[in-house]
């Protein structure tokens, strides 16, 4: 794929996956980053300034779990904006996805 | 890169940042150390994934640096941000540096004439009648009012303006994120 495009198409989606990872359960930053680089190829240090970036909007929340090993683990929860705005993202995206499915790989039909 | 090497030289490159905000920022990077240790990774496998720690420093700074901007319009925190803007270091950024100093240097030459004509507008205002002006001393009033409220909307335009030419380099700055990329567009 040609550099430009996928960055623009992974800039679109990261938030996306991070939210889409957080609506299925709570998790901490590592957890997300290392299924996201592996994933869609993100840098692995990226998620922490974007993890601050949707606490700033409010669209998470964060709060502290005891760590078997080490200091205590910071978990990050969606926030009631932040699962609406999951919705509404999850809608944009399945449509827009969607029709250009339709006219990208319509034609092979 | 250990673990300890990586932490110091983000340490080193954050300085200048609000205390709290840099200690947020270490917390987090450590706890991805532990977590990427507990995983099974050597801390240099850890590091390298991460980046550069000077690069990631740099981008992290002139971020919080640009936030600043965004939520407290002034002169200090403008200057802050083109200096962060400019320390990322890109070349491109760095052959714009001269048409940089070309409008900021118009933008306050246009300032100064703009205080200037305001107190000019003040003190026919204030000293024309006095002065036995043609027309009279009413239109030395109406005229210093005129004058004063024309330099103070000149500076309203300006203001305008410089915010929207502080805008449009912050939005070009970002463009220059390496490692943050693509985490921060907004």
């Amino acid at each position: 794929m040609p550099e430009a495009i996928e960055i623009q198409l992974k800039k679109g989606a990261l938030e996306l996956c991070v939210l889409a990872l957080l609506s299925q359960h709570d998790s901490y930053a590592y957890e997300i980053a290392s299924r996201l680089s592996g994933a869609i190829g993100m840098g692995e240090g990226t998620i922490y300034p974007l993890m601050r970036r949707l606490q700033s909007d409010g669209l998470v929340e964060t709060y502290l779990v005891e760590s078997p090993a080490g200091p205590p683990r910071k978990y990050y929860r969606l926030s009631q904006s932040g699962k609406q705005t999951f919705q509404g993202q999850k809608d944009a995206w399945s449509s827009f996805s969607g029709a250009v499915d339709q006219i990208v790989f319509g034609g092979a039909k | 890169m250990t673990r300890q090497a990586f932490l110091a030289r983000l340490r080193d490159g954050l300085r200048g940042l609000p205390p709290q905000a840099v200690a947020d920022i270490l917390a987090d990077y450590e706890a991805h150390f532990a977590d990427g240790e507990a995983a099974g990774r050597t801390e240099a496998e850890v590091a390298a994934a991460l980046g550069d720690p000077d690069r990631l420093a740099r981008e992290l700074r002139a971020e919080s640096t640009l936030n600043r901007w965004r939520e407290e319009r002034s002169p200090s925190s403008a200057a802050a941000a083109v200096f962060a803007v400019l320390g990322l270091g890109a070349i491109d950024i760095l052959v714009l540096l001269p048409i940089l100093i070309g409008v900021a240097s118009a933008l306050v030459g246009i300032a100064v004439a703009v205080v200037v004509a305001f107190f000019a507008g003040a003190v026919v205002f204030a000293a024309g009648p006095f002065m036995d002006p043609p027309g009279g001393p009413a239109t030395a009033l109406l005229g210093g009012i005129g004058i004063m409220a024309g330099s103070a909307s000149g500076g309203a335009i300006l203001t305008i303006v410089s915010i929207g030419l502080m805008n449009a380099l912050v939005w070009y700055g970002r463009l220059h994120y390496r490692l943050l990329k693509p985490a921060l567009e907004p």
